[in-house]
């Protein structure tokens, strides 16, 4: 990997008279990396697209694409190629005609065009749609068209605006491997735009939030997953969501505890956060779920058993209004109704301030 | 199929209801083509009357009961239509006009709206809401200041006259939007990435796909001309410019009353509009679709 | 890896490599050429839509405020004509006339397009052919349409006439001084209503059809579907009608002229008609002229609000 990101922003903003629809967007992409842009809808990340590709003007900041400065260059000069979310194939040309569209607006001999068209055509099993037109074709054969047309430009990198959802769920599972696959085999630059985090979760190799306009965090599934930045990324990565309980943290004469549904003690956690309100999370599958004894603090009741397969997930109401979502081996016996012990194992505790920002630990 | 209820007809009496249904709805057909054949019939029987007098001599129109067939058919008004009047130039002129006004607001309204459906710029709200307005004010209100306009450029008497003023009417522009606007998401981006400039966009990507459009647009531009009658009237005072209706207003205004030559004129006037219409039915009735459109 | 670990807000915030002079200029450049290309594609028709439609309603204004011949020198007398325009000679009449006349010709057009409408779209074969002849009369220019009435309305051999003749009724004037403007409208609907029945069609075509199988079911005779189910769905669409024949309505010119000559006397003058009239066979009239083309395009102008009003309750312009 050369030291020179592919895709660089810096400081970028976008906004829509006093409506601000990006800000302080900061990213530095390397080559041949595949990032997902991963968040709610209206949180920017296909405008954030719009702006690496052209199609939209900066409010403010810089974009470098392959280290020249885009801000002012026409989106062809950009050297990105583009997968629409529906795919905005010419209806009037044929599937080569597509493909090679952009290889003609480029100069490119019919001879040399014919060829790069026949090869992306066989490496996206295209080979017999060639001389069809959209209408004639499936969903999942028009977004490889889509796909053919951005890949024979050979870009410095491909943009993609969640190409996915228009399919059926089938066929979305299918095409994410494909893409996968794609990707290793061609090694460019990829930035992916999703609202769906398993699709981000198992396709990129970092992956960014965004939330209003702002990115929330930058980092590999792992990180973004066991370590998020905030309560937004918490709850938005991960299924079922990871538990959540407000509370407070106080200290005492047994040391610092959080005090919430229930009392917990910190054992040097959270050294770096103040007493006051915090917000404790732990993912579903980290919570242990046992029969009930009284050596542990706390306990509850099983209101609903969820048996998805291989999992159960477990409701547990804490009483007091508070539930825990536990996930636990389809082997385990439990019904609902059942007394359980619930331990929380300090390990997998994420602590979160007032304002729902993580504490990193210190040591 | 073995299930029994109480609610199922035992099949002889079903048989009878399904009888009488299509039975029902045969009779409703025919009501139905009753009313509408006595429609039209009504609608244009006027035209057959007056097919019937243009084939007439002058004896004969007056006559009562006046003759329900055009046999044998008295050519003397067409005669003296074709040869002895100006029609033949004003059928000339008026396609011409029509024609030219209707080549040019294909480009000029298609690109108008592009512009206004597909490129970034300042003022597009304001030019559209202008246009939206000013829509209906007919170029009739307008003839003073029209007619002065064109006075003072030294334009009056001369094609240009007939084909400018024409060229306002923003509903070709509105019209072009809309079609533009329903075209596929993301198409003029997709090609912007593909190394299209915009005039490119335009004519390789947009028109080809507007074509239908074009083609209602074409249509109702066309018959616009070919019936307008108050700018025309006014716009021109020489014979050889005259229009065709322009033209058959005089042959009524002036000459005495040649009932003959009128009917033939109103016969002949309608032949080119018949004719295109036969061919572009569709088209011709997606102008009133078109005012659904706005929907 | 460049940005590893946890960040909420602040990336490596990197300084701007471009100075902010630098970007506004360039940021300015680039949006310049977008507007010109946008410019270039809306300018020639826009153009043309300023020459020959805004400032000639500008025109009209400022022609109104004048008074003297269209050719040669007018003097500016405010509103003077307006103020005297109720007193002018066959300005009133003008006014009046066309108000009875649309006011007679456009619900008896809506009503008969939508009658039309109601069986056409229902027919299940041949609808092409009557939609074709029941269309035909709206391609025929005014002109012409008036040239065939002058044959039906004949005394001598119109057809009207004579077909009082077969059924022994002795024959009458149609285009007197009381019938003409009555007779004009009536005209007018034979030449519009196939424009709207089309129009309804489309509309009625569209509606959902569930809703009349469940009307059906619960026992709605015809003419309760039409009324409680038609009618209310087709609210929006007959008020657009509306507006937009009384505003074909109020142009009525053509037709008047060659049927009757604005006769007799002046019972078919309309309000074009009189401003051709003041404009190019009287003297010194040019301001009263355009200032009853203003009151004109007013009213035009309000009516076309209120049905842009209505348009967008249920849907913004774009």
């Amino acid at each position: 990997m050369s030291a020179i990101p592919a895709i660089e922003l810096i400081d970028v903003g976008k906004h829509y008279g006093a409506v601000s629809v990006l800000s302080g967007i900061n990213l530095s992409i390397a080559e041949g990396e595949f990032m997902a842009l991963l968040g709610p809808s209206g949180c920017g990340k296909s405008t954030l697209l719009k702006l690496i590709a052209g199609l939209e003007e900066l409010s403010e900041g810089e974009i470098y694409v392959g280290g020249r400065l885009a801000n002012y260059l026409k989106p062809s000069d950009r050297d990105v190629a583009m997968v629409f979310q529906n795919y905005a194939l010419y209806p009037h040309m044929t599937v080569r005609e597509n493909i090679g569209f952009p290889l003609k607006m480029s100069g490119l001999a019919k001879d040399a065009v014919r060829g790069k068209v026949e090869d992306a055509a066989s490496f996206l099993q295209l080979g017999a749609q060639l001389d069809r037109f959209p209408d004639e074709l499936s969903g999942g054969q028009r977004q490889r068209v889509a796909l053919g047309r951005a890949v024979v430009r050979q870009p410095l990198a491909f943009l993609m605006d969640e190409p996915l959802s228009n399919l059926d769920a089938l066929l979305r599972v299918e095409m994410r491997t494909e893409l996968v696959r794609l990707h290793k085999r061609v090694g460019r630059t990829t930035i992916y735009v999703t609202h769906d985090q398993v699709e981000a979760m198992t396709m990129a190799n970092r992956i960014v939030l965004m939330h209003k306009g702002v990115i929330q965090q930058v980092g590999t599934p792992a990180e973004v997953y066991s370590r998020p930045a905030n309560t937004f990324v918490a709850t938005f990565v991960g299924s079922p969501t990871m538990n959540l309980f407000k509370g407070r943290i106080e200290s005492g004469g047994n040391g610092r505890k959080f005090v919430g549904p229930f009392e917990l003690p910190l054992n040097g956690m959270g050294t770096k956060l103040a007493d006051g309100p915090a917000t404790l999370g732990i993912r579903p599958e980290k919570v242990q779920i046992a029969g009930a004894d009284t050596s542990h603090a706390l306990t509850g009741t099983v209101e609903l058993v969820e048996r998805v397969g291989a999992d159960s997930f477990i409701v547990a109401q804490l009483g007091g209004g508070t539930s825990v979502n536990a996930r636990v081996d389809a082997a385990t016996e439990i019904k609902e109704g059942d007394l359980v012990a619930i331990t929380l194992p300090a390990g997998a505790l994420c602590l979160f301030d007032a304002e729902g920002i993580a504490v990193e630990e210190g040591t | 199929m073995a299930v029994e209820t109480a609610a199922r007809l035992p099949p002889a009496i079903a048989a009878d209801h399904a009888r009488a249904r299509r039975a029902r709805r045969r009779r409703n057909e025919l009501l139905r083509h009753l009313a509408l054949a006595a429609i039209t019939f009504v609608l244009v029987a006027p035209f057959y009357y007056v097919f019937l007098a243009s084939l007439k001599n002058a004896t004969e129109i007056f006559s009562y009961p006046p003759k329900l067939l055009p046999f044998p058919p008295y050519l003397g008004n067409y005669e003296k239509l074709l040869f002895h009047t100006g029609f033949l130039r004003w059928m000339f002129n008026t396609l011409f006009v029509a024609g030219s006004v209707t080549t040019l607001k294909i480009f000029l309204d298609s690109m108008a709206g592009y512009a206004l459906a597909k490129v970034d710029m300042t003022g597009k709200k304001v030019v559209f809401m202008a246009m939206l307005i000013l829509l209906m004010v007919p170029i009739g209100a307008l003839i003073v200041p029209l007619w002065s306009l064109m006075s003072s450029i030294g334009l009056i008497d001369t094609y240009a006259a007939l084909i400018l003023p024409p060229l306002a009417n923003p509903l070709g522009a509105i019209l072009m939007r809309q079609f533009i606007l329903g075209l596929p998401k993301d198409l003029d981006n997709a090609a912007r990435l593909d190394g299209l400039s915009e005039f490119g966009i335009y004519w390789r990507i947009v028109l080809p796909l507007i074509k239908p459009g074009l083609v209602v647009l074409a249509v109702i531009i066309f018959t616009d001309q070919f019936m307008s009658f108050i700018w025309p009237l006014i716009a021109t005072t020489s014979d050889d410019l005259q229009v065709l209706t322009v033209g058959v207003a005089a042959l009524r205004a002036h000459g005495g009353a040649n009932y003959g030559l009128w009917s033939a004129s109103a016969v002949m006037s309608l032949i080119p509009v018949g004719v295109f219409f036969f061919v572009l039915q569709r088209q011709f009735l997606a102008r009133s679709l078109a005012g659904a459109l706005k929907q | 890896m460049v940005e590893s670990g946890v960040t909420a807000m602040a990336g490596t915030a990197g300084r701007l490599r471009l100075s902010p002079a630098e970007h506004r200029r360039l940021a300015r450049k680039a949006r310049l050429k977008r507007e010109l290309t946008g410019w270039m594609f809306l300018g020639p028709m826009f153009l043309c839509f300023l020459l020959f439609l805004v400032i000639p309603v500008c025109g009209t204004v400022w022609w109104s405020l004048q008074t003297g011949n269209i050719v040669g020198g007018t003097h500016f007398v405010g509103f003077d004509n307006f103020a005297q325009l109720p007193d002018t000679v066959g300005a009133g009449s003008a006014i009046a006339n066309t108000l009875i006349f649309a006011v007679i010709s456009v619900p008896l057009i809506l009503v008969g397009a939508l009658a039309v409408a109601l069986v056409l779209a229902r027919i299940e074969h041949g609808g092409s052919i009557y939609r074709f002849l029941v269309y035909f009369p709206v391609l025929v220019p005014g002109v012409v349409a008036a040239l065939i009435w002058l044959f039906l309305t004949n005394i001598d051999f119109g057809l009207f006439n004579n077909l009082r003749k077969a059924f022994g009724l002795d024959p009458i004037t149609w285009l007197s001084a009381d019938n003409a403007l009555g007779l004009l409208a009536v005209l007018d609907v034979w030449r519009n209503v196939g424009y709207w029945a089309m129009f309804f069609v489309a509309a009625i075509i569209g509606l959902p059809t569930e809703l009349y199988q469940a009307a059906e079911l619960d026992g709605a005779s015809v003419w309760a579907r039409f009324r409680y189910l038609t009618l209310p769905l087709l609210r929006r669409i007959i008020f657009f009608a509306v507006i937009v024949s009384t505003i074909w309505g109020l142009q009525v010119f053509d037709t008047a002229l060659v049927l009757t000559n604005g006769g007799p006397g002046t019972a078919t003058t309309t309000v074009i008609y009189r401003v051709w009239l003041f404009v190019f066979q009287s003297n010194n009239k040019v301001g009263f002229a355009s200032a009853i083309s203003l009151v004109l395009i007013v009213v035009i102008l309000a009516l076309t609000l209120v049905q842009m009003r209505l348009l967008r309750d249920r849907r913004g312009i774009d």
